[in-house]
């Protein structure tokens, strides 16, 4: 503040004085800054739409003057803290930063939100994954859902209505219809991320019919009390997992060049479903355009009335935050307006929620007041999910560091490719979890 | 007075060399310190950081308290630790068995009296000159994906399944890209040290009537003893230190089995957030590797012969 005052001071005495205090009244409008200030942001948001990001700052900076929004690339190849600790040690860490799982190690870095636009503008549910005792660390950036992804076409051709699949006996009959006109069933991939966050997931989600429910299960298996073979949520998931093995119709493959196989195999129109994230449609409409994809829930029950069975897990992939540490009051208002104007104003508005076809980014809108609706038929498949209430919580926001990578690049792996059992999975997935610091009860490292 | 006066010389001569000594050494230190100080700033001061570190309970970010060899204790505790170890030891020692095997192979091919031996050594070393992830991506995309489809045209067992997917395979994935990545580097190595071996002493052999594999064993050989110590070292260190072909070809995988020391520790620090535990692994790694050397040095010097 003194500091503040004497620089001031300074400037009243100098023959410009009057130029610059006009520009810093209160009064005059962003358009009219005395200097403009450099706001760096860290990646863009996802790889996938990288481009309309790009777009999106580009035409946020041609929209006033006072702020330049510069991304920095960082290294896909890389963890969020790979790319993150080196900046801060610096002291040149980016005044926007986005991610999710390691929001707990961030917390006391960043900015609250709290009292801010944006956030009065995003329901509670959608803010508690960056909720860190009290602090509101971040906003979220869209809305994304995974389950069994299904070309269109290919299912209508066989005669298969995806409303009409509501049990895993059901999702078992259409694999056979699909097979029966020599399609491929499901491409079931065998990606470290896929099956250690989001496979997984299916079963967390289902566990318990309340957050609190969820959580306490993640208690359990913390303190090592949970014997998962004698729980019936867990055993309906292993024999979903075994179902989508056997009908698998794809090449196993562990490696990264997996994920790109996947999309190609969907959208070549040889297979009928992937178990995927809304994500990758960008991706499968640029590879078969004018091909329409949908989204249906993963029944893991055989009875349709067990919760869960009807609903697919929605969350927020990644939150915006602010560092405190060490950028300026110019910058933390900069990345402020930023992301203010990208989701309130028509023209960001239109780069958030446009399809990948018009320039957009294809998000789906979780702020109230947005004028621009999604146009593309996952985003919508979600958006009736979410207004049904047929939603599941994305648990694997709340998995400790390293845990999906233990999980998913060993034993999920291992008994993907026949390498265990049932039994060694359960108990290899207990081991892993045994001693976690319960950081969704908000605890330190 | 005459001796008087030349003892005063003689003090003065030794007076005036003192000095010019002196102005040696400050030119010296001048001359030196620039060096010394890029070297404490990049090596001796991060070194210094990083092993304080360990002791501490650094988060990546900052440290608050000491907390003694609890780093250290946790990560010879972590079974996955020891396990890595032991890959890492058995990559390091077939690595540069076969690594130096071929590299010695390709030297005595292209200083034979082969008429390509000049595109060849140029053919043998481009290898090299490929970065490490890139050469792990071609490499990956040979393994999973065109060696798969030619098997599956002409029926070939072995290789119908992508060898990354299978510990054992993914182990000799790795030796392979490894071996074919260093042994043109090597093959330099061991090329400057066939060359320097004197002719008188070739010739000399020659006219006593020695096989060309008697020349090698017991003339070549023992003379170009230093050739070995340096592409030893050089093998042993860079086996220890693996890491972009690591990553960029098996990641790790299948079930992270093929995680080199170097990966796993940066897994460890960057991946679960545990740089206490990650930077002590690296200590230790440390240590391992310089022991390793000073043995290895000190062997292979014995086999040197003076001349």
């Amino acid at each position: 503040m003194k500091k503040f005052a004497k620089l001031g001071a300074a400037l009243v005495a100098s023959t410009v004085a009057i130029s610059l205090t006009v520009a810093a009244a209160p009064t005059a409008s962003a358009a009219t800054c005395s200097k403009k200030t450099t706001v760096e942001m860290l990646g863009t948001i996802k790889t996938e739409i990288k481009d309309q990001f790009l777009a999106a700052v580009k035409a946020y900076n041609a929209s006033q003057k006072c702020y330049t929004l510069k991304s920095i690339p960082g290294d896909a190849k890389l963890t969020f803290l790979q790319n993150v600790t080196p900046m801060y040690a610096a002291k040149n860490a980016p005044t926007i930063m986005y991610t999710l799982q390691e929001i707990p190690d961030m917390a006391d870095k960043v900015m609250d939100w709290k009292g801010t636009k944006l956030v009065k503008l995003v329901s509670p549910g959608l803010l508690a994954a960056a909720n860190v005792g009290g602090k509101q660390v971040g906003v979220p950036s869209t809305a994304e859902a995974f389950g069994l992804l299904y070309n269109k076409k290919v299912l209508a051709d066989a005669g298969i209505d995806p409303a009409k699949i509501k049990t895993r006996g059901d999702l078992e009959a259409a694999f056979k219809v699909l097979q029966g006109k020599g399609k491929k069933a499901i491409h079931f991939s065998a990606i470290w991320w896929s099956l250690g966050a989001h496979f997984t997931n299916i079963f967390h989600a289902n566990a318990g019919k309340t957050h609190e429910a969820r959580l306490a299960v993640l208690d359990s298996l913390s303190d090592g009390t949970k014997d998962l073979s004698k729980d019936a949520t867990f055993q309906n998931w292993l024999s979903t997992f075994d179902l989508l093995k056997k009908y698998n119709g794809s090449t196993v493959n562990l490696t990264d060049t997996e994920y790109d196989a996947s999309i190609a195999d969907l959208s070549s129109g040889n297979y009928g479903f992937l178990f995927q994230g809304n994500w990758t449609e960008p991706n499968l409409m640029t590879a078969a355009p004018g091909t329409d994809f949908g989204i249906m829930p993963l029944p893991i029950s055989t009875t349709a009335t067990t919760y869960g069975n009807d609903s697919i897990p929605v969350g927020v992939p990644g939150y915006f935050m602010i560092d405190a540490k060490q950028s300026t009051k110019a910058e933390r208002d900069g990345a402020i307006d930023f992301l203010t104007w990208l989701y309130t104003s028509d023209k960001g508005q239109h780069f958030v929620a446009d399809p990948v076809t018009k320039g957009g980014m294809g998000f789906i809108p979780v702020y109230n007041g947005f004028k621009v609706q999604p146009a593309t038929n996952m985003a919508r498949d979600i958006a009736k999910f979410v207004a049904a209430g047929k939603t599941l919580e994305w648990i694997n926001t709340y998995y400790p560091a390293g845990l999906q990578e233990t999980v998913g690049k060993v034993s999920m792996q291992q008994y993907f490719t026949d390498k265990i059992s049932s039994a060694d999975l359960a108990k290899a997935i207990q081991d892993a979890w045994k001693g976690s610091v319960k950081t969704w009860r908000g605890a330190k490292k | 007075m005459i001796l008087l006066k030349r003892d005063l010389t003689k003090q003065y001569i030794l007076k005036e060399s003192q000095m010019a000594s002196a102005r040696a050494t400050k030119r010296f230190m001048k001359l030196a310190f620039t060096p010394l100080a890029i070297f404490s700033l990049v090596l001796v001061v991060p070194f210094a950081t990083g092993f304080y570190y360990t002791f501490t309970d650094w988060d990546g970010f900052e440290s608050t308290k000491l907390v003694g060899f609890d780093n250290y204790i946790k990560s010879f505790k972590d079974p996955t630790f020891w396990s890595t170890l032991r890959f890492t030891t058995l990559f390091v020692l077939v690595s540069l068995v076969i690594v130096n095997v071929v590299a010695f192979g390709l030297a005595l091919i292209v200083t034979s009296s082969l008429r390509s031996k000049n595109i060849l050594r140029t053919f043998f070393f481009v290898p090299n000159l490929i970065g490490g992830v890139v050469l792990g991506v071609i490499w990956q995309f040979i393994f999973n994906s065109a060696i798969v489809a030619l098997a599956n045209k002409y029926n070939w067992e072995i290789f119908k399944q992508s060898w990354l997917q299978d510990t054992n395979k993914a182990f000799w994935a790795l030796i392979i890209v490894t071996v074919w990545q260093s042994s043109g580097y090597m093959m330099i190595v061991y090329i400057t040290g066939l060359i320097s071996i004197e002719q008188d002493v070739l010739e000399a052999s020659q006219i006593d009537g020695a096989s060309p594999l008697r020349t090698l064993l017991t003339i070549k050989i023992p003379l170009m003893a230093q050739a070995f110590t340096i592409a030893l070292f050089l093998t042993l260190r860079g086996g220890f230190m693996a890491y972009d072909v690591n990553v960029a070809l098996t990641g790790g995988g299948p079930f992270r089995t093929t995680e080199l020391i170097s990966l796993h520790i940066f897994q460890d620090a960057f991946a679960n957030g545990n740089f206490g535990t990650g930077q002590s692994k690296a200590v230790v790694m440390f240590l391992i590797v310089a022991l390793a050397a000073l043995v290895q040095v000190t062997v292979s010097k014995r086999y040197e012969v003076q001349r």
